[in-house]
């Protein structure tokens, strides 16, 4: 029993992360409708420049979150002006491809950059996990959670109280009427890209500062976490995105404490699975409407 | 006055309109008629920018209008009450409201506005913080009219506002095109309800594949005979 608590818990930790690499698939998606694979690899850049400043200048923490959020959000930028923007509306599959031929491209990037495969990363507390009872919490997990929670209240916060956030969701309701209003559907979705990119960067840093390590390979990983993680909580659903990451952080949890680390992944696909099989839309998505055409 | 010369439309190769002129007097209500497939609605999407037009030109009192954004289109002063609607189905009656009224910036007076608006559609009063998915489709309608008042705009424009609406529905809808023209607004409108549009539109259109094939009074509508046999259902004899 001890167990199970304590593997809910580290779950519940490490899937906080997941579920603000969902959050920003899931904002990505909800306005463009389209999947936007580079997201984790331009997560991954804005983490190889947090760890050259690391390295190269012994930069503090501070300086790492803020290099490495600025890198993903130019990042995410980058791919937006050139897998999204010019896209026609209605060729989803294009932006899609178009991701995946940027996410080789920045890995490539990222690896002929810094040849070693492995770089450091810089830790968030090095102090001993916290006794609560018999429960152990790592300082470093507890940032992370608290970290994933607040931003992710931030993040509600702008989407369903500002003035911003009002026209996101007029993007998302329908992309035709949100341009009849009058809302710069262009210069919002960048924005929402920026911010997507910035949460990502978030989760980045948190992610890396508790292994301690980055690899060009962390594009992908961020991209499959985000994306499991975003498809069992509900495409599109700011809430769903949590609790799927959330979800997807406990099954791992458990999976690796009964099974081992190798059968780990089988079960969040399995859980991607049965999610899928039993409630298309997540657990909190709803039916998703037609792709945007514009002039239909 | 809204003045559409020579515009041209095209879905790929396919002209959707092939060279339109109409113009819609200020302070007036004018109606276009037309079967399906004759190109209203492109027209109508051509003018709010969601559509660019191949040829020609879309002037609001002399401003050039061809080619602007949407957005600046609505800040022009040109808010398009679309077919169907497009409520945001997944957001309040007043969060509806507010987006409407996206690009003002004069917070104090958006609101006395959304206030203005629920006391012309009380229903959406009663409705305000309900999703406006779940509204009957008269009740989206008037959302609809309500959310493009919210830009205030000069000339409004309305693509079959009577669509899958109950008789009595269409009547209400009517009565309030009607004042609203009494408040100053300019009206264009597109209808497939030609008995209804005959009360109220001051001036009228017809559009058939493309072109506009008929423009004239009310009167003059009513008395063409191959227009009443199409659009009024009239009978003849033998």
């Amino acid at each position: 029993m001890v167990d199970f608590v304590q593997n809910t818990l580290d779950g519940v930790m490490t899937g906080s992360s997941y579920g603000l690499l969902a959050l920003g698939f899931t904002l990505i998606f909800g306005v463009m409708r389209r999947l936007n694979l580079s997201y984790g690899p331009s997560i991954m850049i804005g983490a190889y420049l947090g760890t050259l400043v690391y390295v190269q200048l012994s930069a503090g923490p501070l300086v790492v979150i803020a290099v490495t959020l600025l890198g993903a959000v130019l990042a995410g930028l980058y791919v937006e002006r050139l897998c999204f923007a010019p896209m026609a509306a209605g060729a989803g599959v294009a932006s899609m491809v178009s991701s995946f031929a940027i996410w080789m491209q920045l890995e490539q990037a990222a690896v002929l950059a810094l040849p070693r495969h492995t770089y450091p990363f810089p830790p968030l507390a090095t102090g001993a996990p916290l006794n609560l009872g018999p429960f152990l919490l790592r300082v470093d997990h507890l940032i992370m959670l608290t970290g994933a929670l607040a931003l992710s209240a931030c993040v509600h916060l702008l989407i369903y109280r500002s003035h911003f956030g009002l026209g996101l969701r007029a993007i998302i309701n329908n992309p035709v009427a949100a341009h009849l209003v009058g809302i710069n559907v262009r210069a919002a979705i960048v924005r929402a890209f920026a911010l997507a990119s910035a949460v990502g960067g978030v989760a980045g840093y948190l992610v890396l500062a508790v292994d301690q390590q980055v690899t060009p390979m962390f594009g992908m990983w961020a991209t499959i976490k985000g994306l499991i993680a975003m498809m069992i909580g509900g495409l599109g659903s700011i809430p769903g995105a949590i609790l799927g990451g959330l979800l997807l952080g406990v099954i791992e949890a458990h999976s690796q404490w009964y099974f081992g680390p190798h059968i780990r992944d089988l079960f969040a696909y399995l859980a991607l699975f049965a999610c899928l099989a039993l409630r298309p839309g997540g657990l909190l998505g709803e039916a998703l409407h037609e792709p945007f055409e514009r002039g239909a | 006055m809204l003045e559409i010369s020579d515009l041209v439309t095209a879905y790929g190769k396919i002209e959707a309109l092939k060279g339109v002129s109409l113009r819609a007097e200020s302070g007036r209500i004018t109606c276009l008629l037309g079967p399906n497939g004759a190109g209203k609605t492109t027209l109508m999407m051509s003018i709010a920018g969601i559509l660019q037009p191949q040829r020609g030109a879309i002037r609001l009192d002399g401003v050039e209008l061809t080619g602007l954004t949407p957005a600046r289109i609505v800040t022009a002063g040109v808010a398009l009450v679309p077919e169907n609607r497009l409520v945001f189905p997944r957001m309040s009656v007043r969060e509806n409201l507010l987006a409407g009224a996206y690009q003002r910036k004069d917070k104090a007076e958006v609101a006395i506005d959304a206030e203005r608006m629920y006391a012309r559609f009380p229903r959406l009063r009663e409705r305000r913080e309900q999703l406006a998915g779940t509204l009957s489709g008269g009740e989206q309608q008037m959302l609809a009219v309500a959310r493009a008042l919210m830009s205030r705009p000069r000339v409004l424009l309305m693509d079959e506002p009577s669509l899958g609406l109950a008789p009595l529905v269409v009547a209400e809808i009517f009565r309030i095109v009607a004042e609203l023209n009494r408040d100053g607004t300019t009206i264009f409108l597109v209808e497939q309800n030609a008995h209804m549009a005959l009360q109220v539109a001051h001036h009228f259109f017809l559009m058939e594949q493309g072109r506009v094939t008929f423009s004239g009074t009310p009167g003059q509508l009513a008395e063409d005979e191959v227009i009443q046999r199409a659009y009024l259902g009239a009978r003849r004899a033998g």
